[in-house]
C-alpha cells in the first residue's frame, strides 16, 4: 500500500466513522431516574438473599437456635418494613 | 499501510476526545437539569457512539501494525526493531507487545475492546453506563495522546531501508509469550473497567448498591486475566530463564502481583457492601488504588525507575504516566471529598467471629502483602534519596517478610469459610473446626516423620519450617472447604432426596459464586503446596564427557552424545542424555542452547521432565572451550507441576463463579400472589 | 483416655515449636558447600541481571563465574559470613547484597512491613470491637398484625421450613 492509498484509506476510515457517530438517530436509550420503589425492590431482593443463606446455614449447622431465631427476627422486621414501604408505594 | 496506522491513530484520539467532551457535558447538563436547545440524552448516545467508532479506529491501527509485520515492511522503525523476516508467524503477533510503541497499541486497542462491549451493553442502566463510558473515554485519551504524541508506532526509518529487520527478543520467542502479554494486559486493562464504575458511581450517587451486581462480572473476568497471566509468566520463567525457578520478586512481577492483591481484596470486601451496606468508602478506595496500581506497574516497566530483567521497553514515556497518575488520584481524591456523604453507611458486626470480620482480616493481610512489596519494590530508590547508596532489595527480603504473611492468608482461607454471615458464639461452631484441625496436626505429625523437619544438623532451617507450616494449614484448609461442601450437600440431600453428587452440583448451581470461590480457594491450596515444595529443591551441575553420569535424587543421567545443528532462524548445541532409575533408562533428554542470528542473542532451551511428585530440570550450562565438552545443570524441583495443576483449579473455579446462580422458584411464583406479576422483581443470581 | 492423647498431641505441638525458636538462635551452617549455598543465595550477580549469585546462569554472564570463584576461596580461607558479606559489598558496592543489611538506614526497611502489619492489625481490631454491637437486644415482637402477615410472606418465599423453592 503506497502512502496515498494510505491516506485515502484513512480519509474513508474517518468519514464512515464521523457519520455512524453523528447519525441523526431518533431512538436511543433515555436516561431514567431510578426511584425509590426501584432501589427498594433491589434491597428486598438482597434481604431475601440473605434470608434464604440464614435459613440454609441454619440447616447446615451453623447457627445455634437462639442465634438463628435471633438473626431471623432482626432480618424479618428489616424486611417487613421494606415490604410496607414497596406496597405503599405500589398502591400510590 | 504506515499512514493509515497513523490516520486511524488520530482518528481515534479524535473520537475519544469527543466521547469525553460529549459525554462530560451532557451528563452536567442532565444533572443540572438546564434547558438546552440539544437533548443532552442524544448527545450522550453520539458519545456513546463515538465510543464504538473509536474502538474501530484503533482496530484499524492494530490491523495495521500486524499487517505490516506479515508484511516485513521494514521501512518503520518498530518493526525493523522488532521482527525479522526468518520469524515464524505466531511470534510475528508478539512483535505488537515486544517493544514499547507495540504494547501501547495493545493496550489502546484492548482498552477500546471492553469499552466496546460496556457501550453495546449500556441498556442494562443507561445512566450508570453512560459515566462509565465516559471514564473509559478520559483513560483513552491519555493513551492514545502518548502513543499519537510521544511514542508513534509507525514512525519511519530515516535513511536506507534495510534488508532485514532485528528480529524478536529471543526471550520471547516461547509458544507462552504468544498468551502471557496480552493476558496480563488484560488484566491491567480490564481493571480500568471496575475503577470506571466506581468512580462513576461515585460521581452519580449511584442509590444502592447494584452497580456492584452490574461489575462483578467485569471484576472477576479481569482478575482470571491476571491471574492466568501472572501464572503464565511463572510458567515461562520456568521454562525458559533457565535458573530452575519461577519468581524472582523481580519489580516487574511484582508490579503485575500488586494489583492482583489489591483486586483479590476489592473481590472479597465488597460482599460486605452488597449484603450489609457495610465498607463503601474502603471499596471505592480499594478499586481506585488497583487502577492506580496498574499504571504504576506500567511505569515501572517503561520507566527504568527500578532495574528490571522485563526492562526491554524503556523509555521518556514514563513522565507522562506520572502526570496521568497525579490526575486520576487528584479526581479520585476531589470526587470522593465531594461525594463522601453519599458513603455513609452503618458499620455494625454482630460479632467478632463472623464471616464479616474474617473479611475485614483478609482484607488487612491482603493490603499488607501489598504493602511489603511495593515497599520493597521502591525501597531502593528511597535509600538512594536518603543513604546516597543503592540497595538491593531481592529474593531473601521477600521471602523473610512475605512469606509468613502469605501464610496467614492461606490460614484465613480456612477458617472464613467455617463462620457465617452476622452474629454467632464460637461454641455453636466449634465442632466445625475439629476435622480440620485433625487433618492440620496430622499432616505436622506426618511431615516430621518423612523427614520435613524444621531443624537439619542441629541448625534450624526456615525453608523447611515454613513448608511443614504450609504443608499443614493446606491439609487443615482443605479440609475445612470439603467439609463445607459435604455440609451444604447434605443439607440438599436430605431435602429433596437426591444422592450427594447431584446434591453437590444443585448447591454449586444455586449459589456458583460461594462455591466456584471456593474451588479457587481449593486451587490455591494446591499452588502453595507446589510452592512450598521449592524448599527441598536441589540442584547439580557438572561437565559431561561422552558417558559420564550425573547422579540426581532417583535419577542418573548419562551423556551419550552432544552436537550441534543450525537453520534460518538460529544456530543450536544440544546435549542426548539418558535417563535411569533403578538401572533402567527411563527416556532421553536434549537440553539446548541456541544462538539466534538475527539478533545474535543466545538462550537456554530447558530440557524438562515432570511428574506429580516433582520436576527432573536440565540446562546446557555451555560448553568448556578447552574439551568442547558440554556443562550440564540438572535440577530436582519437587511439587512444580502441582501450581500449574492449582491455576487450572483457580480458573475452573472462576467460571463457575461467572455462572449466573440457580434461582429459586419463588413462592410468588407457584402460589398465587396477591399483587400482579408484573409487580414483581425478576429475582436474579443472589449470594 | 481421649483427653489424655489431646494433652500429648499438644505438648508435641509445643515440643516443636520451642525447638524451632530455639533453633532459630542456633542459625550456623556446617560445612563449605552448605556455606556456599547459603551465601550465593545472600548475593547478586553483578552483570546487572538482578538475579542471585547462586541462581544466575543465563548464556554469556561475565561475572558470576568469577565472583563465585571469589566466594568459594573466602570461604576456603576461613572469612566468617559476615566478613565474606562485607568485603563483597565494599568491591561491588552494596547492591551486591541481596538483602539489606540490618544496621543504619537498611534497617527500615526491614521493620517498616512490621510495623505497618502491627498497626494495620490493631488498627482492624479496633475497628471490629469499635463496630460490634455485640448480642443484639432481644428484638421486640412486632405487634402490628399488618407486619405478622407480611413476615409469613416472607419466610413463605424465602423457603423457611422447606427446601427454599429447590425441591421441584
Amino acid at each position: 500500500m503506497t502512502e496515498t492509498q494510505g491516506f485515502v484509506a484513512g480519509v474513508m476510515l474517518a468519514l464512515a466513522l464521523g457519520i455512524y457517530t453523528f447519525w441523526p438517530e431518533n431512538v436511543f436509550a433515555s436516561q431514567r431516574q431510578k426511584t425509590r420503589l426501584d432501589y427498594l425492590l433491589e434491597r428486598k431482593e438482597q434481604l431475601y438473599e440473605n434470608l434464604r443463606d440464614l435459613n440454609f446455614e441454619y440447616r447446615a449447622g451453623k447457627y445455634p437456635d437462639e442465634d438463628f431465631a435471633e438473626q431471623r427476627a432482626l432480618l424479618e422486621n428489616e424486611t417487613a418494613q421494606l415490604l410496607a414501604e414497596i406496597e405503599h408505594l405500589q398502591q400510590a | 499501510m504506515a499512514a493509515f496506522g497513523s490516520f486511524a491513530l488520530l482518528i481515534a484520539l479524535a473520537l475519544a476526545a469527543y466521547n469525553l467532551f460529549a459525554g462530560t457535558i451532557a451528563l452536567r447538563l442532565l444533572a443540572t437539569g438546564q434547558p438546552v436547545r440539544i437533548s443532552p440524552e442524544r448527545l450522550a448516545d453520539t458519545a456513546r457512539r463515538a465510543g464504538i467508532a473509536g474502538f474501530i479506529a484503533v482496530t484499524g491501527a492494530a490491523f495495521a501494525l500486524i499487517w505490516s509485520v506479515f508484511n516485513n515492511d521494514f521501512s518503520i522503525a518498530y518493526i525493523m526493531e522488532h521482527s525479522n523476516r526468518a520469524l515464524p508467524a505466531a511470534y510475528k503477533f508478539a512483535a505488537l507487545w515486544s517493544g514499547q510503541e507495540g504494547s501501547l497499541v495493545l493496550w489502546a486497542w484492548l482498552l477500546g475492546t471492553y469499552g466496546f462491549v460496556l457501550r453495546l451493553t449500556h441498556k442494562t442502566d443507561v445512566k450508570l453506563y453512560a459515566y462509565a463510558g465516559t471514564i473509559l473515554a478520559a483513560v483513552q485519551v491519555f493513551f492514545l495522546a502518548v502513543i499519537n504524541f510521544a511514542a508513534p508506532p509507525f514512525s519511519l526509518l530515516k535513511g536506507a531501508i534495510p534488508d532485514d529487520g532485528n528480529g524478536l527478543n529471543p526471550l520471547l520467542q516461547y509458544p507462552e509469550m504468544v498468551i502471557h502479554p496480552p493476558m496480563l494486559y488484560l488484566g491491567y486493562v480490564g481493571f480500568t473497567v471496575p475503577f470506571a464504575f466506581a468512580l462513576g458511581a461515585l460521581m452519580m450517587r449511584y442509590p444502592g448498591e447494584k452497580w456492584i451486581k452490574i461489575t462483578r462480572s467485569w471484576t472477576m473476568v479481569t482478575w482470571l486475566f491476571l491471574t492466568m497471566g501472572i501464572f503464565l509468566g511463572m510458567h515461562w520463567a520456568y521454562a525458559v530463564l533457565g535458573w530452575g525457578g519461577y519468581w524472582g520478586w523481580d519489580p516487574v512481577e511484582n508490579a503485575s502481583f500488586m494489583p492482583w492483591l489489591t483486586g483479590t481484596a476489592f473481590l472479597h470486601s465488597v460482599m460486605m457492601q452488597e449484603r450489609k451496606g457495610m465498607m463503601k468508602s474502603w471499596n471505592v478506595w480499594l478499586i481506585f488504588s488497583t487502577f492506580l496500581l496498574t499504571l504504576l506497574g506500567t511505569t515501572l516497566t517503561r520507566g527504568g525507575l527500578v532495574s528490571s530483567v522485563h526492562a526491554f521497553a524503556q523509555s521518556s514515556i514514563a513522565n507522562w504516566f506520572y502526570v496521568f497518575m497525579g490526575i486520576v488520584l487528584a479526581v479520585c481524591i476531589f470526587t470522593y471529598i465531594l461525594q463522601r456523604s453519599h458513603l455513609k453507611s452503618e458499620q455494625r458486626l454482630e460479632s467478632l467471629v463472623s464471616r464479616e470480620s474474617s473479611f475485614l482480616f483478609n482484607n488487612l493481610v491482603l493490603l499488607a502483602a501489598c504493602f511489603v512489596i511495593l515497599w520493597g519494590t521502591l525501597f531502593p530508590i528511597l535509600s538512594e534519596y536518603v543513604q546516597g547508596t543503592k540497595v538491593t532489595v531481592g529474593p531473601p527480603f521477600y521471602n523473610r517478610v512475605a512469606v509468613p504473611i502469605g501464610l496467614f492468608l492461606l490460614f484465613l482461607t480456612g477458617v472464613g469459610p467455617l463462620l457465617p454471615w452476622r452474629a454467632t458464639s464460637l461454641r455453636a461452631i466449634r465442632r466445625n473446626f475439629v476435622v480440620p484441625s485433625i487433618a492440620l496436626w496430622s499432616t505436622v505429625i506426618v511431615c516430621l516423620a518423612v523427614g520435613v523437619r524444621p531443624w537439619k544438623n542441629g541448625a534450624f532451617d526456615a525453608g523447611n519450617f515454613y513448608a511443614l507450616v504450609a504443608f499443614a494449614i493446606s491439609a487443615g484448609v482443605f479440609t475445612a472447604i470439603l467439609s463445607e461442601f459435604l455440609r451444604g450437600a447434605g443439607v440438599i440431600s436430605r431435602q429433596t432426596h437426591r444422592n450427594l453428587f447431584a446434591a453437590t452440583y444443585l448447591l454449586i448451581r444455586r449459589n456458583t459464586r460461594r462455591y466456584g470461590g471456593y474451588i479457587i480457594h481449593i486451587g490455591v491450596v494446591i499452588v502453595v503446596v507446589g510452592l512450598a515444595g521449592a524448599a527441598f529443591n536441589r540442584s547439580e551441575e557438572r561437565e559431561l564427557a561422552l558417558h559420564d553420569k550425573l547422579p540426581i535424587g532417583p535419577y542418573t543421567l548419562e551423556c551419550v552424545g552432544f552436537t550441534q545443528d543450525s537453520n534460518l532462524n538460529y544456530n543450536s548445541e544440544y546435549a542426548l542424555l539418558d535417563v535411569y532409575r533403578d538401572g533402567k533408562k527411563q527416556f532421553q533428554i536434549t537440553p539446548e542452547k541456541r544462538v539466534y542470528l538475527a539478533s545474535q542473542q543466545p538462550q537456554t532451551m530447558v530440557a524438562i521432565h515432570s511428574v506429580p511428585g516433582w520436576d527432573l530440570y536440565v540446562v546446557y550450562e555451555g560448553t568448556n572451550p578447552d574439551t568442547g565438552q558440554p556443562i550440564i545443570k540438572a535440577f530436582l524441583n519437587p511439587l512444580v507441576s502441582w501450581i500449574w495443576a492449582g491455576v487450572v483449579f483457580m480458573v475452573f473455579g472462576t467460571f463457575v463463579a461467572l455462572v449466573p446462580s440457580l434461582t429459586p422458584a419463588t413462592a410468588a411464583l407457584r402460589v398465587p400472589a396477591t399483587k400482579p406479576a408484573p409487580s414483581e422483581p425478576a429475582l436474579g443470581g443472589g449470594h | 483416655m481421649r483427653t489424655a492423647s489431646r494433652f500429648t498431641f499438644w505438648i508435641k505441638g509445643a515440643q516443636a515449636l520451642a525447638l524451632a525458636v530455639a533453633m532459630c538462635f542456633s542459625m550456623g551452617a556446617s560445612n563449605a558447600s552448605s556455606r556456599f549455598n547459603d551465601l550465593s543465595h545472600r548475593l547478586m550477580c553483578t552483570c546487572g541481571c538482578a538475579q542471585l549469585l547462586g541462581e544466575c546462569n543465563h548464556v554469556g554472564c561475565t561475572e558470576s563465574g568469577r565472583e563465585r570463584n571469589e566466594l568459594s576461596a573466602a570461604i576456603a580461607s576461613g572469612a566468617t559470613d559476615q566478613q565474606i558479606l562485607a568485603s563483597f559489598a565494599a568491591k561491588y558496592g552494596a547492591t551486591a547484597l541481596a538483602a539489606p543489611t540490618t544496621h543504619g538506614f537498611d534497617l527500615v526497611a526491614w521493620v517498616a512491613p512490621f510495623a505497618v502489619f502491627a498497626a494495620a492489625l490493631l488498627g482492624t481490631i479496633l475497628l471490629v470491637r469499635r463496630w460490634s454491637i455485640g448480642k443484639t437486644q432481644a428484638v421486640a415482637q412486632a405487634p402490628d398484625p399488618a407486619m405478622d402477615a407480611l413476615r409469613e410472606k416472607i419466610r413463605r418465599e424465602t423457603g423457611a421450613g422447606n427446601d427454599g423453592g429447590f425441591s421441584a
